[in-house]
């Protein structure tokens, strides 16, 4: 499957150069109103080619899903860091020192949890209202106790080896006995799920973006794109079609590469 | 009603009176080449004629469907509408929740499909001289669904509670003119006294069992109309009493009796056969309201697959879908439903005219029509008075001016640009799509505008106090009742808090005159006023759309769009 | 066990508890008022206190909490704002309506992945591993709205096979459930496959099941009646999960397709301030997912003898 694994990163890697790219690549301003319900292929201003043709306010479609590349690739990462960030403090901390510090973080932990996702996507951004950085929060605050879980396994799984005994005895400092002896050595099962986890965040920013709750406009967004011409897909299949599939070739990039290295996980 | 020619003068049949002369010109210059069909369809329609006729002089399929065909008996007509709770009428915020219960509650009034307000629950009225003093003769022969007659002491009682602030009633600022403000002696958190506002003594009076007289504080020119807004329904003179619940007590004058509700599904509505109903023959047997939601994915869905017969309302997106499907007709009418993006004078930094001025001159109103609502409509100019209102008055176009952008912002202050928010719904998207556009066309000026969606109902939590939101109007039959809504100083629904003296008078002396082309020169002063002070950038008054199946006979969209069902019939 | 069940109640208890309270603390910080979500945009101040002050509403919040709270626990769920009815008779028919397509989406997902997975597992690299993990893959990429776009497309407006929206509005019809089925099927199935096939593998590679071939038994004898069962148990605690992810996950499809079920019901009441309806919705929601977790650990327990017996590994 190593193949399968090499197609996953290529295609990251290939939006990622997209995302960089994108003032270079695009061929029109992406809020630009242009020419609505073009078809793709379509011919535009300036000698230009509508490419996979215009959406309702006459958008060209292509510069959008580039341009939505960036924004794509800014937020789901970032908020995937911070994610990360509380996660795995949380985490490290839980499954190093037990006790009621354990017992705390989990309940608070299985509390988030058991909430179901969405609904407290939902709550947190009628509460503080959607803009980039409240969808970055919510998104953290909902992912960081699964993280924290997983760290917390892998971290009591951990503490037992010797080279971390050998630390304390040595007494090293807290951090560096965290962050330098169990931490990277946990790092294989993190870096799968990280890949996972950034594929799963893309989704569900599509999917607050479907339900209204998105990044607010007029920056493209691909779940926002879906959601504002839904309506229209039996005239205008192109413009659902085009971003769907932008969608859907990230994350099955990433969850190639996600399988890939499970299995070389797995192996070693 | 049926239109032909005699001559060169056009007739129409049914009313048995000539066509406004001047239509007749106008009818001629169309063919002639002279005057284009928009034109053509604004005129006619502004002197009298319903939009049906004119489409139809202009050889476009009228909106109304003739009745051509003997109607059949029989049938469920089943229409996707979002079923909101309707249990007292006087409470009603939305459109949806007036169609429901006006088929079996009606209203004194009602708006019909050439925007002209005609007697219904009431057989007639007459206004005095001075428009302060409205007598209402009640219809005769009309039952409630519980034996009881219709009469005076139904409209009393039911006008009373609307004025009564505990009812928590919008019509109370609808019928603003027959309330006054008392002091209720207590004092509030601020040290100032409480006001209450309440009906005056004796603004509703009944003359006898068929006749009713309401004394205004001032003069009211569309207090017709007013009667026939959706929340205008007459209940029951017990209402109250039996605990204000209509779909606990389903008691009605009209011609359908309520038999199931429930809020967010459904809604059934029967042919009530206990006796004739006042209005002549009913053809369909039940009507059925099924709630698909907020997506309007399930609606299109259910439509395409005939599980339901007709739709509430059609986005604009969606006329080219329906258009496609085989089995349904887009019915569309001309109205002034519209949305503005107002901006509020006491605020910063909208308190400098320059800063209005600059944001009204970077917006081509004719591009914003084109590009979101695909044309389908009519161009407006910032002053809320809209074409097919009888009082319009044409004022010289405006364009899109960026050196004149850079002039005012310069002369505020802020020749380098200036950062705004506006608030916006998040449904239906055509407002969103509007904020849109206006972003865009701003940019050049340097104003960067950027828009905060608000999810489910909270834009409403804010309409009145933000800075500068986007807020969508329903139609109003004539133009002087949305700016006393809107623009008079003080009143409820003032969101931009325009408090202008010279505007007030104007409106007043509009007003009080009742020819419309006389009015319209009154009118011509006022709209260029709000024109000049740029309080809102309104873009296009727009047309709405219904689709239904090819089955559905006598359906016609209506302006506000209500449902008048009692003429429909299913093939 | 006694001990292991009274301390998951107790933890369900407090976890519920915590979080009603954040949640009633959530809706206090929205801005905003519910007056103008009953009586509308156009009602004047005075109007809305009044409603307010009917209303209980201007009690402060621990009051109105503990009121709730003391109500809750005795059955009395409150009154929705939206609905007009007590909170309890949008809430059981419409959990119900969630369960049936639940149920539905699990009948087809559960056969039909394990099937997968364990074809996929038996036969590791061959052809139809390939196929089955690269659909599996495939499939979760796809997120739920935009599959449903493109299956309406094709069977609704292209086809003309199925009707458009679930609203069972004339009571129920299996025809309405086909297309929200298919789309959680397709969303879901591909998971729960690669773990069954994850599963299959590594027990077909553990020494037992090895030295069962070497010894000459046939290999599908060995892997049907042997490897099957324990490659079952992590695909089961799977499965549990799952349970809890269609309680939120369902809300995609039952907005798009109109299907009154729970997911819709919570959103709108989110969306529209339902403090009575979201703090039951919520209240339920954390009741399956901490029993789900309960069920699929105990299940565990149950059917892996090594931490039944506690052998060593």
């Amino acid at each position: 499957m190593g193949a399968l694994t090499n197609i996953g990163a290529g295609v990251v890697a290939l939006w990622i150069f997209v995302a960089l790219a994108a003032p270079v690549l695009a061929p029109f301003e992406p809020n630009a109103l242009l020419s609505p319900f073009a078809t793709p292929g379509a011919p535009g201003p300036d000698d230009g080619t509508f490419w996979l043709g215009t959406d309702h306010l006459g958008r060209d479609i292509l510069s959008r899903i580039i341009w939505g590349a960036r924004s794509v690739l800014t937020y789901a990462p970032v908020a995937a860091f911070c994610a990360y960030v509380l996660g795995v403090t949380m985490g490290l901390a839980a499954g190093y020192f037990k006790g009621w510090v354990d017992a705390g973080l989990s309940f608070v932990s299985n509390a988030v949890l058991a909430f179901p996702v969405l609904v407290l996507y939902i709550l947190v951004i009628t509460t503080i209202g959607a803009s980039a950085l409240n969808i970055v929060l919510a998104v953290t605050f909902a992912s960081a106790p699964g993280i924290m879980r997983i760290v917390r396994s892998l971290v009591l799984d951990l503490r037992n080896r010797g080279y971390v005994a050998a630390a304390e005895t040595r007494g090293e400092a807290l951090w560096w006995i965290l962050f330098v002896e169990i931490l990277p050595n946990a790092r294989g099962p993190l870096i799968v799920d990280a890949c996972l986890r950034l594929g799963y965040l893309i989704i569900t920013i599509g999917v607050l973006g479907f339900l209204g709750l998105g990044l607010p406009p007029p920056d493209p967004d691909w779940g926002g794109m879906i959601n504002e011409s839904r309506a229209l897909t039996l005239a205008f299949p192109h413009m659902t079609l085009f971003p769907c599939l932008a969608i859907s070739s990230l994350v099955l990039g990433l969850n190639l590469m996600a399988d890939g290295l499970r299995k070389g996980e797995v192996r070693s | 009603m049926a239109i032909h020619y005699e001559g060169n003068v056009l007739k129409r049949k049914s009313y048995g009176a000539d066509i406004h002369p001047v239509i007749s010109d106008y009818a001629a210059q169309f063919k002639a080449g002279k005057l284009n069909r928009r034109d053509f369809i604004q005129s006619a329609t502004r002197l009298g004629m319903s939009a049906g006729a004119a489409f139809a002089i202009t050889g476009v399929t009228p909106s109304r469907q003739i009745l051509a065909a003997t109607p059949k008996k029989g049938g469920d007509f089943r229409v996707s509408m979002n079923v909101k709770d309707a249990s007292d009428p006087a409470i009603y915020d939305w459109s949806e929740k007036g169609n429901v219960a006006r088929h079996m509650c009606e209203p004194l009034v009602q708006i019909d499909a050439n925007n002209i307000a005609r007697p219904h629950l009431a057989a007639g009225w007459r206004a005095s001289n001075d428009l302060k003093t409205w007598t209402f003769k009640l219809r005769e022969g009309v039952t409630w669904s519980n034996g009881d007659s219709f009469g005076a002491d139904d409209v009393v009682a039911t006008v009373r509670r609307w004025l009564d602030p505990k009812t928590g009633s919008s019509n109370q600022g609808r019928f603003a003119a027959m309330t006054t403000l008392i002091d209720t002696g207590k004092i509030d958190k601020h040290g100032k006294p409480e006001k209450s506002r309440v009906a005056r003594a004796g603004a509703v009076e009944k003359v006898d069992d068929h006749t009713v007289r309401f004394h205004l504080a001032r003069p009211d020119l569309s207090l017709p109309e007013s009667f026939a807004d959706y929340p205008a329904l007459i209940t029951h003179r017990r209402f109250a009493e039996d605990g204000a619940n209509l779909m606990k007590n389903p008691i009605g004058t009209g011609a359908f009796k309520l038999k199931q509700f429930a809020v967010g599904e459904k809604a059934v509505l029967d042919k009530r056969r206990d006796s004739p109903y006042w209005g002549g023959d009913i053809y369909l047997d039940r009507i059925t309201y099924i709630d698909h939601g907020d997506d309007p994915a399930a609606e299109i869905g259910a439509l395409a697959s005939g599980q339901v017969d007709a739709n509430y309302q059609s986005s604009v997106e969606q006329v080219d879908t329906i258009r496609s499907l085989p089995n349904l007709n887009l019915l569309e009418m001309v109205t002034a439903q519209t949305g503005i993006a107002r901006m509020k004078v006491t605020a910063q930094p909208f308190n400098n005219k320059n800063i209005r001025k600059a944001v009204q001159a970077c917006v081509d109103h004719d591009r914003i029509l084109a590009i979101v609502y695909r044309g389908l409509g009519a161009v407006a100019e910032d002053h809320h008075v809209a074409p097919i209102h009888p009082e319009y008055a044409a004022l010289p176009k405006l364009r899109q001016d960026y050196a004149a952008a850079h002039r005012y912002l310069a002369a505020a202050g802020r020749p380098n640009g200036i950062k705004l928010t506006i608030d916006c719904v998040a449904n239906p998207a055509w407002e969103q799509n509007v904020c849109k556009a206006l972003v865009e066309m701003c940019k050049p000026a340097g104003i960067q505008i950027s828009i905060n969606i608000m999810p489910g109902g909270s834009y409403w939590d804010r309409w009145m106090t933000t800075p500068f939101g986007f807020t969508s109007w329903t139609h109003r039959a004539l133009g002087v009742q949305v700016l006393n809504l809107a623009y008079r100083s003080g009143v409820a629904w003032n969101e931009t808090s325009y408090a202008n003296p010279a505007f007030d008078a104007l409106l007043d002396q509009a007003g009080g005159v009742t020819d419309a082309n006389d009015r319209r020169m009154v009118m011509a002063q006022a709209e260029a006023m709000l024109q000049d002070d740029a309080i809102i950038s309104q873009s296009f008054w727009r047309s709405v759309f219904v689709a239904a199946n090819k089955r559905v006979h006598g359906l016609y969209p209506h302006v506000a769009l209500e449902h008048h069902f009692n003429k429909v019939w299913l093939a | 066990m006694l001990s292991f069940v009274l301390r998951r109640l107790g933890a369900m208890a407090l976890t519920m508890l915590v979080v009603s309270a954040v949640v009633f603390g959530l809706m206090e910080l929205i801005p905003g008022n519910v007056a103008t979500m009953v009586l509308g945009p156009y009602a004047s101040d005075e109007q809305k206190n009044i409603w307010l002050s009917t209303n209980g509403y201007l009690e402060p919040a621990w009051c109105r909490y503990g009121v709730w709270l003391a109500n809750f626990m005795q059955g009395d769920f409150g009154h929705s704002i939206r609905f007009k009815v007590p909170v309890g008779d949008v809430l059981w028919p419409r959990l119900g309506r969630t369960a049936i397509l639940g149920v539905s989406a699990l009948a087809v997902i559960v056969p039909l992945s394990l099937t997968m997975g364990v074809l996929a597992g038996m036969r590791e690299g061959s052809i139809i591993d390939r196929l089955i993990s690269v659909i599996g893959i495939v499939t979760t990429s796809i997120p739920e709205f935009a599959s449903a776009v493109f299956l309406t497309g094709i069977f609704v407006f292209w086809l003309q096979w199925l009707p458009g929206a679930s609203t069972m509005s004339d009571g129920f019809e299996a025809v309405q459930l086909v297309l929200p089925v298919l789309v959680l099927v397709l969303y879901d199935f591909g998971y729960i496959a690669r773990m069954t096939r994850a599963s299959m593998i590594d027990v077909i590679a553990t020494p037992y099941i090895r030295t069962a071939i070497l010894k000459g038994l046939p290999r599908r004898q060995v892997i049907l009646r042997h490897a099957f069962r324990n490659a079952l148990i992590a695909p089961f605690t799977v499965i549990m999960l799952q349970i809890n992810w269609l309680l939120s996950g369902v809300i995609v499809v039952e907005f798009f397709f109109a299907y009154k079920g729970f997911g819709a019901l919570l959103l709108e009441a989110a969306l529209n301030r339902d403090v009575f309806v979201i703090e039951a919705c919520a209240m339920i929601a954390v009741f399956v997912a901490v029993a789900t977790q309960a069920l699929a650990d105990i299940g565990y327990a149950f059917l892996n003898p090594r931490i039944r017996f506690g052998s060593a590994d």
